[in-house]
């Protein structure tokens, strides 16, 4: 028996660690995720003015910023007692789905394939690993010129939400009421300009070179499976009713099932919490606790029906039936290319329903108490912020990110979070260099910034105003 | 006599400056990035990595692969590094070993620090955790230059917001007074990718900047928003989404110093106030301040 220890798990966003244990055949018996870096969010929303968490809650997530302020703005809307207008929900598509493709794009060139391919040998790209590198010298040298052309092209897909998002990452006008933009005719012409060499982009070279590694690597079908439980809350709304594009769900054993929210509960047994485990969301406490015995992350593990469920695009797109090929590594970085083609198509639609000059904004002013919850998908999956406000003010935020899924240790009854699970069963084929880890992490695409975000004050009782975390 | 290709470009920069030369800036700011040259060591503690996702969008003086090809030898920073674990941490100590006085410590994110430092790990090295802290007091010193890039690195930002029961502090206030050169500060919430990289550039060609008493660069921190903003002298806007001016809306543009009028973001396309949205301030010491907006 050994144990290989991996700290930091780079190319993601945020810190996480991770160490597994070998049995004699190197085969993965056992294996530990861990956030490694605590934030303070929803303490710090308490007593502001609830519109300014769209603006301070993206802060969370340097890469998927546009979905925390979408979700801020809805549960400060749902508060209001306000739905914001087809316009306003067709530009925030607009800049939420620019975000996924750059998100997408990165997270495929930039973040993962260099599991499987060699870079320029020099910085950042060495030293590395030599392990398992399939690929023929021309097909690695034109991974390598894709990667390239694709930081040009995540870029423009920036540029493009930042056309009626204002800037990114962290835009500047999705606030309850809508989004202050409005858009001229010269804007949307601007934006499908981009759009459409984006989508050029997205069917000709992504398509083909996700198609290109599943075929050097079709092993990887049948690595980090997991549980195959999948959910979704549901991302990008179609009609001022609702008509998600990827609806709300849950999968498993191969049943799709209606999503509850009462049915999503928070474990600390092997968090840094001295706080009670088992708690709903809204009624939760957190105690930081950090070498508490036994424990090992930052993450609290939330679990559904107190399962271990998988979140992201391939939960979304086996939802909306674009996708169900199976679960697994190379199932993920596929569902991810299925999701962002189907974006840039409906994108095209959403623009022709632009109208110019028209308002997206309406001014809310600030209600003086309710309480609302926020519901849509980041890039990497389930996204949930809840506000309370009392005299004006924000009494209680929580939040609840994709990564929390994900990267989650073990509950209370020993289940492993969901990359645990999917690490476990996973034979290393050199200890030295374990490659096969680092693509069953990253095919998850990672984000811990995000899912590690909340604490009271050391040695005060939590109160029925300090906001409780989820967020783990 | 030998000199080196840096010390050749700088003579240059003198010579073409007294000369009164226009000089090919791109040309100037190809600073190898051979393997050889004092390299860019960039960590990351609180913070959301948004200011590496927001200079991976650099499109002035250069884009991001020209950048890390040919002009800025990258040996550390987590989000697009090929090398984990052990291996990454090791090139990290192999790079500030060899390249001590002479590399340059990019800082993102705020520094959990004190009794709180194990709220951030950044890795581990020979078995031993490394906190941010650690590697800032250990590093910082070692390096040429340090810079904070981001108003969290720079004056703790939102994660040292009230009540920052996470104990985050800015790197000077971690670092001053322990450092080779003073602490450059790059304000802004995320960092311009125009000022971080045109700075790293300046600082390998001709050291450093110009600073105002907030260690910024003068170069883009003299003026304030408002006093360059187009809108300056439109009629007062009746709501936010509305043309006009945002003063009595509480648009920190009046007190806050940046670069936005001129550089707007993402390769000029757009920026917050022609969004049609009050600036909220996220590059002013103080930001986030509560609220956001203080209509005076």
């Amino acid at each position: 028996m050994s144990t290989i220890v991996i700290d930091p798990i780079t190319r993601l966003e945020g810190h996480l660690k991770v160490e597994v244990t070998l049995d004699s055949n190197n085969v993965v018996t056992a294996a530990h995720v861990s956030g490694t870096l605590y934030r303070d969010f929803e303490n710090m929303l308490i007593n502001r003015v609830p519109k300014d968490a769209a603006f301070l809650t993206q802060r969370i997530c340097g890469v998927c910023p546009v979905s925390h302020a979408i979700a801020s703005a809805k549960a400060v809307e749902k508060a209001a007692g306000f739905s914001p207008n087809l316009q306003a929900i067709l530009l925030r598509n607009l800049v939420q789905s620019s975000n996924y493709i750059a998100s997408n794009i990165l997270h495929f060139y930039h973040l993962a394939l260099m599991d499987y391919v060699k870079g320029p040998q020099m910085s950042p790209w060495t030293p590395g690993y030599s392990q398992d590198y399939r690929f023929s010298q021309a097909d690695n040298d034109a991974l390598v010129n894709n990667y390239v052309a694709a930081l040009s092209i995540r870029r423009k897909a920036q540029e493009m939400g930042a056309i009626f998002g204002g800037k990114l990452p962290h835009v500047a006008n999705i606030v309850p009421g809508g989004i202050t933009a409005n858009p001229t005719s010269t804007d949307i012409t601007n934006f499908r300009t981009y759009l459409n060499q984006i989508q050029s982009f997205i069917t000709n070279t992504y398509q083909a070179d996700v198609n290109k590694l599943a075929a050097a690597y079709g092993d990887y079908y049948n690595v980090g499976k997991g549980y195959s439980n999948l959910i979704s809350f549901g991302v990008f709304d179609t009609t001022t009713s609702g008509n998600p594009l990827f609806p709300a769900g849950t999968v498993s054993n191969s049943v799709i099932s209606t999503f509850n929210e009462a049915n999503i509960k928070e474990f600390v047994k092997y968090s840094w919490y001295s706080s009670p485990s088992g708690q709903a969301p809204a009624s939760g406490t957190t105690s930081p606790s950090y070498g508490k015995a036994g424990a090992y992350t930052w993450l609290k593990a939330p679990r559904y029906n107190n399962v271990p469920y998988e979140a992201g695009s391939l939960a979304r797109v086996w939802i909306s039936g674009d996708y169900r090929n199976g679960i697994s590594v190379m199932d993920r970085h596929k569902a991810r290319y299925v999701e962002t083609a189907k974006l840039a198509t409906n994108m095209q639609t959403w623009l022709n329903q632009i109208t110019p000059g028209a308002s997206a904004f309406t001014n809310l002013g600030t209600p003086a108490s309710g309480s609302g919850a926020g519901l849509t998908e980041a890039p990497r999956g389930a996204l949930g912020h809840w506000v309370s406000v009392a005299s004006s003010k924000i009494s209680k935020y929580q939040i609840i990110t994709p990564t929390c899924w994900n990267a989650s240790p073990a509950d209370d009854s020993g289940n492993p979070g969901p990359i645990e699970k999917a690490l476990i069963g996973t034979a290393v084929a050199n200890s030295a260099q374990p490659i096969e880890l680092l693509r069953i992490i990253h095919s998850f695409d990672p984000c811990t910034g995000c899912s590690v975000h909340v604490m009271s004050p050391e040695g005060v009782e939590m109160s029925k105003f300090i906001v409780q975390p989820i967020g783990g | 006599m030998k000199i080196s290709r840096r010390d050749f470009l700088k003579w240059s920069i003198a010579a073409a400056a007294a000369l009164k030369m226009n000089l090919d800036t791109d040309r100037m700011n190809t600073v190898l990035a051979a393997e050889t040259d004092p390299p860019v060591i960039w960590l990351q503690g609180a913070g959301c990595s948004g200011c590496t996702v927001s200079t991976l969008n650099v499109t002035n003086p250069t884009t991001i692969d020209n950048v890390l090809l040919n002009k800025i030898s990258m040996k550390y920073n987590s989000t697009i590094m090929t090398s984990a674990g052990e291996t990454a941490i090791q090139a990290l100590e192999n790079a500030a070993n060899q390249y001590k006085g002479q590399f340059i410590l990019v800082i993102e994110g705020a520094i959990p620090s004190g009794t709180k430092n194990t709220y951030c790990i950044i890795g581990e090295l020979n078995g031993t955790e490394i906190t941010m802290e650690g590697a800032l007091l250990k590093y910082g010193p070692m390096a040429k230059y340090v810079v904070a890039a981001g108003t969290c690195a720079s004056f703790g930002g939102v994660p040292a917001a009230s009540p920052n029961n996470t104990g985050c502090k800015s790197v000077k206030a971690l670092l001053s007074g322990k450092t080779t050169n003073p602490i450059v500060n790059l304000p802004a919430c995320p960092v311009h990718p125009t000022v971080l990289i045109q700075t790293l550039l300046d600082l390998i060609l001709t050291g450093i900047p110009t600073l105002d008493s907030n260690s910024r660069p003068t170069k883009y921190y003299s003026q304030y928003i408002h006093s360059t903003c187009p809108r300056r002298d439109a009629n007062d806007a009746s709501a936010p989404g509305k043309y006009g001016c945002y003063e009595h809306l509480g648009c920190m543009g009046v007190y806050c110093n940046a670069h936005c009028v001129n550089t707007k973001w993402n390769n000029g396309v757009n920026w917050c106030i022609q969004s049609n949205y009050p600036c909220i301030g996220c590059a002013k010491p103080g930001f986030p301040t509560n609220p956001l907006n203080i209509p005076q």
